[in-house]
């Protein structure tokens, strides 16, 4: 009988840790396994996670009190902390990596000890259940403690990684590799890159946001070809440093910055530390390389560079773009004398694809050659892209909004005929500007918009501010807890027969 | 690091021992610093075989021995490369030999020429030198190619097509209505100049269907050209830009280039010539022909090559009215025998210059088709219920 309830007891404690292991790994991994990040999260949401764990130290006094059957009670008690910790739907799932399973058997390991004292320690099931019930209630601790015995062996890992791709890339000296760096618009010049340089070489990218060190070495170790003739490597960054480290293993030839900007500055902490990190890849370049910079850019104009420079933009530059026409149906600009258009939205995509076609050029395609590419560009996946026909458009700008962008696109929206509704939860991970340029994108969206909805009432109050500030209707505001919600909120407003355009401007991932 | 190529040739064709020529000449003359080349030899029997003796061409004088010494192999999709997978007793191992980078066929005639290896590439998804599989089909059929000539102006001859159920009499009044004696009867999907014959009188015309029909199912009947001259160009590039060769007039041993000229004969009773292949027939290099006939010949060949989309190396063959001096475009070889390097020496092309560029030509054509949309996810079997009376398309 004392087995049996044993048994059952610990099996429901083990059943439970699992499912509190897989959610706090799953908020681990949204925060790039960074725990101090993680000891922010945990602070902020500390009440939320002992509501649905601390019941599982009454654990204790059943397995103490009620004799020989006293742990099925106490089973249950676990049981029910497991059902408060059910993993929910989520927008970026839990991806089971090797990382995960190794943090998991660190993790499965600690968990072990409760059970052993309830095995074989004289009268240990009382103590046992306590310590079990400490182990539940502490997994948020625990991971971070698996995460510090495990750093050893992730960092040899990764070290093995690393020394591998830096192996690879040392069999192909013929290999033009150009970095990509900038607070936004990397990824989208990236793209343009891609598309433009293969007109006449076979080009390999960084695919996706792989833009940190790891990112890279996967990119090298699993798609790089030899058929391949140019690298474009997209590098990002959230600490000083950061760029360094992807320069130190690649070794670029060309760089290109495409943009200073108040991005994460949570962690940068100031503006002077992201132009010192971005240019980090220009300090890397060799004697012969070639750096191109935005000159639309203040702080990228006013830092001196080392190497031959190409400087590109709307506003001076070699390469820089006139005769700028937007609207809803692309762009429309000239370089050099020779007239380009896109189906891409936004003023700022013009900046990126000036620095593509700067880049382009300079590698010997001529820039007739281009025009046919550049027409057959897509939208680079959320940002700017636009969705939907007819009377139902959307503006898909969700992914990580920065303040330059958010206002390009508001521009964008304030293109299109029709009713126009702002759905956005706000910007984030701008340290302590954060409420003064929410507030700011509140005021410009009144000027533009019909309708806002905004996500998450934390979040959206800076922008119910700054909408106020502006004159902007209250009864025209609407706060949703969800994206999902936002948008069928947007699809109900009375467009009064016109086209209903939705802008969704940045879209949070489940940590915030 | 190299580029990997995987030469492929043989294959169940009528020319099958001519494709190893050209391929085995083909292998000595890649740039070994830029490419690691593995030479997969397709069996009759339609296998795949590799390792050193494959290589050599000596070797192939007893087949069967050879295949005892070689590897058989399996090209397999794996990720985003194209293994090969040795065979052994108990079937497909798991270690590769290598993965390839870019497949190199060296094929003539049927089942490989054709489109069919240029199609088994792209479901493979491995970029291929030469033409695609369009260009390839249309470039094995007599009738069809003459067909886009004359819609992109190019000047040809007459001809009509017959299959072999229909009645023969009834052929033989539609040549003489329409074409007139003396004619050409050729089987219509072959290469290298199998079952062709000259017909001067309609009596000699059931003989010549005979050997026509005994290589094929469909023949083509095109009035002939006399006095006959015939006139080579070949065409390096694709859709984009390409360059035209030197001209080479090719030598005859009967009224008409017949497979026993080009491949078992450099004259009367010699044997020699033959294993040379292309390369080894008597020919005219170059063309004693006017610097503007040149001219008129690489241009015509230009536009042929064009009018068919090809790509990599395709030699254009003419027929010349040696009175008149009219040229008619006869046919196109997509993969010409010993790939035509003989004539773009002398332009300053070398071989393995040649074989680079239509690997980088290969690369091409793929990563412009990569760039390219080629689904949709439209959620059709999501929501398909079966029993519909409107079928999926709507």
């Amino acid at each position: 009988m004392r087995i049996a309830a044993l048994a059952v007891m610990t099996v429901c404690y083990l059943a439970c840790a699992f499912f509190l292991f897989r959610k706090h790994v799953h908020i681990f991994q949204l925060n790039s396994y960074k725990p101090e990040v993680q000891k922010g999260w945990i602070k902020e949401n500390i009440e939320s996670l002992l509501l649905r764990s601390v019941w599982a130290l009454a654990a204790v006094f059943p397995a103490r009190e009620l004799g020989d059957w006293g742990c099925f009670p106490a089973g249950v008690l676990f049981l029910v902390v497991l059902f408060l910790n059910l993993p929910k739907k989520a927008k970026k799932p839990l991806v089971v990596t090797a990382r995960v399973k190794r943090l998991g058997a660190t993790y499965f390991i600690l968990c072990l000890i409760p059970v052993l004292f309830a095995l074989f320690a004289p009268e240990g099931e009382a103590f046992g259940a306590l310590l079990m019930s400490f182990a539940l209630v502490g997994t948020p601790w625990l991971i971070l403690g698996a995460n510090s015995l495990n750093r050893p062996v992730e960092k040899g890992i990764d070290r093995h990684y690393i020394n591998d791709a830096k192996r690879i890339l040392s069999r192909y000296p013929e290999l033009k590799i150009i970095g990509v760096t900038g607070s936004y618009g990397k990824t989208s010049v990236k793209f343009f890159l891609e598309k433009l340089l293969s007109v006449e070489y076979n080009v390999l990218v960084t695919p996706k946001n792989y833009n940190t060190t790891l990112g890279v070495v996967r990119t090298v170790r699993e798609n790089l070809r030899p058929t391949h003739e140019v690298f474009v490597c997209e590098m990002g960054a959230r600490n000083v440093g950061d760029i360094k480290e992807i320069c130190d293993l690649v070794h670029p030839q060309w760089g290109v910055i495409t943009a200073i900007g108040p991005q994460h500055l949570e962690s940068f902490r100031s503006i002077a530390n992201v132009v010192k990190t971005k240019f980090e890849l220009a300090d890397a370049l060799p004697p012969d390389g070639v750096f191109f910079g935005n000159m639309d850019s203040e702080e990228i104009r006013n830092r001196k560079v080392s190497v031959q420079t190409v400087g590109y933009g709307t506003l001076r530059g070699d390469y820089r773009a006139e005769d700028i026409r937007c609207d809803e149906h692309g762009l429309r600009f000239t370089l050099r004398g020779v007239e380009f258009e896109t189906k891409l939205l936004g003023r700022h995509n013009v900046q990126n694809l000036v620095g593509a076609l700067a880049v382009a050029n300079t590698l010997g395609i001529p820039l007739e050659k281009l025009k046919a590419p550049v027409r057959q560009l897509q939208s680079v996946e959320h940002r700017q892209q636009l969705r939907g026909s007819g009377d139902r458009l959307i503006i898909d700008d969700a992914y990580n909004s920065n303040p330059a962008g958010a206002l390009a696109a508001l521009e964008t929206l304030g293109l299109f005929e029709g009713c126009k509704i702002l759905v956005t939860p706000g910007m984030v991970e701008l340290g302590e500007k954060q409420t003064e340029l929410n507030t700011e994108l509140g005021r410009q969206a009144a000027k533009v918009c019909d309708y806002a909805v905004l996500v998450g009432k934390k979040q959206s109050v800076p922008l119910r501010a700054g909408l106020t500030e502006a004159g902007f209707p209250a009864e025209k505001i609407t706060v949703a807890d969800t994206v999902e919600a936002a948008i069928r909120a947007a699809d109900g407003f009375d467009t009064g027969g016109r086209r209903r355009v939705i802008l969704l401007e940045n879209d949070l991932p489940d940590n915030y | 690091m190299k580029i990997t190529v995987g030469l492929f040739f043989g294959g169940r064709s009528v020319e099958h021992e001519v494709s190893v020529i050209s391929a085995l000449q083909a292998l000595k003359s890649f740039d070994k610093e830029k490419y690691d080349v593995l030479p997969i030899y397709i069996t009759r029997e339609q296998q795949f075989f590799t390792g050193e003796a494959v290589g050599k061409i000596e070797e192939y004088r007893d087949i069967p021995a050879l295949l005892k010494k070689a590897t058989r192999v399996q090209p397999l999709r794996e990720g985003d490369r194209v293994l090969v997978l040795p065979y052994g007793r108990f079937g497909l191992k798991s270690k590769a030999l290598a993965a390839l980078d870019v497949a190199f066929p060296v094929v003539h005639g049927t089942n490989v020429e054709d489109g069919a290896l240029q199609g088994y590439f792209r479901t493979l998804g491995i970029p291929f030198a030469g033409s695609d599989v369009a260009g390839s089909a249309i470039g094995m059929d007599k009738y069809a190619q003459k067909l886009l000539y004359a819609a992109a102006g190019l000047p040809v001859l007459p001809a009509l097509r017959f299959r072999a159920g229909e009645e023969r009499e009834e052929m033989a009044r539609r040549m003489e209505e329409k074409l007139g004696f003396p004619l050409i009867v050729k089987p219509l999907d072959l290469g290298s100049s199998v079952g062709i014959r000259l017909v001067k009188s309609p009596e000699e015309l059931p003989e010549a269907l005979d050997e026509a029909f005994s290589f094929s199912d469909r023949i083509l009947a095109e009035k002939a050209v006399q006095p006959l001259r015939e006139l080579n160009c070949a065409v390096l590039g694709d859709a984009d830009e390409a360059i035209a060769s030197e001209c080479e007039e090719p030598v005859m041993g009967d009224e008409i280039l017949s497979y026993r000229d080009k491949y078992e004969g450099g004259g009367k009773g010699a044997k020699t010539g033959g294993s040379k292949g292309m390369s080894g027939l008597k020919r005219l290099l170059p063309a004693p022909i006017s610097r503007e006939m040149r001219e008129e010949v690489q241009e015509l060949a230009l536009r042929a090559f064009r009018a068919l989309d090809l790509s990599g190396v395709a030699r254009i063959d003419f027929l010349m009215n040696a009175e008149t001096g009219k040229l008619y475009v006869n046919e196109v070889n997509t993969c010409p025998g010993s790939l035509a390097f003989y004539l773009w020496e002398s332009t300053g092309v070398s071989y393995a210059k040649l074989l680079d560029k239509m690997v980088s030509l290969a690369l091409k054509r793929e990563r412009r088709r990569g760039s390219f949309l080629s689904a949709i996810d439209t959620g059709i079997l999501k929501n398909y219920a079966p029993g519909g009376v409107k079928g999926t398309k709507g």
